[in-house]
């Protein structure tokens, strides 16, 4: 729980005061460790609201949630600037407040944690003497933390399906008692065994559970077992809901519009270059901005705890908000598919997202299978749409392969040469034409006669003189 | 001249041929042959021809009046300058000297084309041979001396001096030959290593000539 330790806060920052004052030390500081964090909670959370260390259950890391006794937990979504856009916050004091922060800093700072709330209540309770903050300080990094609700049922999940659970056995599972699962989870994490402490959440958990679980009821108390169909109808009620609200730009441009895409079928032949170019920028940009460039510079990445860095940067978790307006009006126009397949597509995302976010590997694998054959909804029309999109693009590339071959024989300064060479050939051939057609056919026939061995007349007959005629 | 310049065609047209002939100054016209061709193609077999040509000119008129009819056609030639060099051709003594039916001659160029393209004449006391060597065979013509009382136009006269062996192009005689509607009879005069002279007689001492080189060396 190091999100502000005090001390290399405290000091850097006096040092920084003086600095500010002076203005004459002209050596930085080295920067802090640790610096300070901006994060978004929740506005009504209890006091006993923490930060806690459970696993992830997608990886099972350690990652940092936020738990509050009243609400439930919280993920902790990271937005970060580009990494090319290098950005910072500054913090500042509220200026109708300057009186006051000179007569006491500490109310302003308790103010202020509307806006940036210290993460643990130590840090709270400290901060009446940290003056550090109210005097302004600027953030290197330009990250904003926001607590974002997480469905308790994913943490229990790793424990209602150990992974020790090998294929064969999955249908065998145990009907254990909720306490037996809790002391489970108590037994995974330290902090979870504080947490359990707290009665309401203990309700909120079994309340989850009976979602996802078969139950027996096995006198004084029930017990549970893990349902696999149950698990994945309410996966799927998630998802659906997820793809009505509107799938993130960025996962829409990237698995549902690039998908769906339409090759382009007919390039133009007159700028045979030109067109085959542009296609192909079109259907990169989706596939590169959202792939590639999306996760290393992303403003976002969720799940991305304070020292988990790079925990989660699965492929799915990019909330980019980098705009893709570009490639999204360019490959706008070409989705031609019907809209149930688009919406199909969209709970599909949905779900392989949840999925990779939020359970356990061999979780996944056996859930993702499950969807593909389950009877709730009938992907089959989007997986014959997909199929035919595959052929249309295959012919789409053999027949640019085609046309690039063609372009590149006809290229522009080609072109002007050989119809130089051409021009040249024609007005030959019609100066030939000119001159047949005044030569006789006699004429034409003594051109073929061999001549050789014969001398030219003027050999035997002198020039004459001008009186031919005396003759 | 022809292109290769191996051949030359001379026409004389003395003045009693015209009537009225006027010329006040020797005046050379070129008349590109094709043009003249086409022109002449617009005359009528008993039509009187005009040529007509200014004293700086540079168009040669032609006027074509019916003698049945007050028909009157007038054509003016376009003349080009020729630049091609006027030989003057001297008399020359031949060695032998053939008179022979045009329609003769004729016939036997066509007869030896068929087998090769060049013929070798050879004039001896004996008479006159045409011969060919081709890639299917060989054919030979010979004539001799032939006096028909009743049609003279058939008479094969050799005049002969010394004997004379020639080869000449058969495409260039076959050309020769066309002229032979102008006259029933033929003068084939030849020397060694000289031009061979062919000459249809015309009216009023008028004549047409062809002059062709003969083939020297056996390259072939």
């Amino acid at each position: 729980m190091k999100t502000r330790s005090r001390a290399p806060v405290k000091k850097p920052k006096k040092e920084e005061g003086e600095e500010e004052s002076t203005t004459t030390s002209t050596t930085l500081q080295p920067s802090e460790t640790s610096p300070p964090r901006l994060f978004v909670l929740p506005r009504d959370a209890t006091p006993e609201a923490r930060i806690v260390t459970l696993p992830n259950p997608a990886t099972s890391t350690p990652n940092r949630y936020y738990f509050c006794p009243e609400k439930g937990f919280y993920e902790f979504t990271k937005i970060a600037a580009p990494r090319r856009t290098p950005r910072s916050w500054l913090l500042a004091p509220r200026r109708n407040h300057k009186e006051s922060l000179n007569r006491e800093t500490g109310v302003t700072f308790q103010e202020e944690q509307e806006l940036v709330k210290p993460l643990d209540a130590e840090a709270q309770s400290d901060s009446s003497d940290d003056t550090s903050l109210s005097n302004g300080y600027v953030a290197k990094d330009a990250d904003l933390y926001i607590a974002t609700p997480l469905d308790p049922l994913f943490l229990l999940l790793p424990i209602l399906a150990p992974p020790s659970t090998s294929a064969k056995d999955e249908d065998h599972l145990l009907f254990v008692s909720m306490d037996d699962h809790l002391d489970a989870c108590a037994a995974s994490s330290a902090h979870v065994k504080q947490l359990l402490r707290h009665q309401k959440l203990r309700a909120m958990l079994q309340e989850r559970m009976n979602h996802v679980c078969d139950a027996v009821d096995a006198g004084a108390e029930n017990m549970y077992r893990l349902s696999k169909d149950k698990l994945l109808e309410e996966l799927l009620v998630k998802a659906r809901r997820l793809a009505t609200n509107g799938l993130p730009a960025s996962m829409e441009q990237k698995f549902v519009r690039a998908a769906l895409e339409v090759p382009v079928m007919n390039i133009r032949r007159e700028e045979s270059t030109i067109s085959a170019v542009s296609t192909d920028i079109a259907e990169d940009v989706p596939s590169q901005d959202t792939g590639s460039q999306a996760p290393s510079e992303s403003t976002a990445e969720s799940q991305q705890t304070a020292d988990s860095a790079g925990g989660a940067s699965s492929n799915a978790t990019s909330f980019s908000l980098a705009s893709t307006a570009a490639a999204e009006t360019l490959s706008k126009a070409s989705i031609a598919a019907p809209a149930d397949v688009a919406e199909l597509l969209q709970v599909r995302t949905a779900f392989n997202f949840i999925a990779t976010s939020y359970l356990p590997p061999h979780l996944r694998r056996g859930l993702q299978q499950m969807l593909a054959s389950t009877k709730e909804v009938d992907f089959t029309p989007l997986d014959a749409h997909l199929k035919h999109l595959d052929s249309l693009r295959s012919q789409a590339q053999a027949l640019r392969s085609l046309s690039d071959n063609i372009s590149r024989k006809r290229s522009a300064v080609e072109d002007e040469e050989a119809a130089e060479v051409r021009a040249e050939k024609k007005r030959k051939k019609e100066d030939e034409e000119k001159k047949k057609k005044t030569q006789s056919h006699g004429v034409r026939q003594l051109q073929k006669a061999d001549t050789s061995g014969m001398k030219k007349l003027s050999a035997f007959f002198a020039k004459a003189p001008a009186t031919k005629a005396a003759k | 001249m022809d292109n290769s310049h191996v051949a030359l065609v001379s026409m004389m047209l003395k003045s009693e041929s015209f009537s009225p002939f006027r010329c006040d100054r020797n005046i050379a016209l070129g008349i590109n042959l094709t043009s003249l061709t086409k022109v002449l193609r617009c005359a009528q077999n008993e039509d009187i021809l005009t040529l007509k040509a200014e004293d700086a000119p540079d168009v040669v008129n032609l006027v074509f009046e019916s003698s049945e009819s007050d028909r009157l056609s007038e054509y003016d030639i376009k003349l080009m300058d020729i630049d091609q060099e006027h030989l003057g051709i001297p008399e020359t003594e031949y060695a032998a000297v053939i008179k022979m039916p045009s329609a003769e001659f004729q016939r036997i160029c066509r007869d030896l084309m068929a087998l090769s393209e060049s013929v070798a004449i050879e004039c001896t006391k004996e008479g006159v041979k045409f011969a060919c060597q081709g890639d299917i065979g060989s054919g030979s013509v010979t004539l001799r001396s032939h006096t028909n009382v009743d049609k003279p136009d058939l008479n094969v006269e050799i005049d002969l001096t010394e004997p004379v062996a020639l080869t000449f192009s058969l495409k260039y005689l076959v050309n020769f030959c066309k002229a032979s509607g102008l006259s029933g009879q033929v003068r084939l005069c030849l020397s060694n290593e000289v031009p061979l002279l062919v000459e249809y007689g015309l009216a009023n001492n008028s004549y047409l000539r062809f002059y062709l080189a003969p083939k020297i060396g056996d390259e072939e």
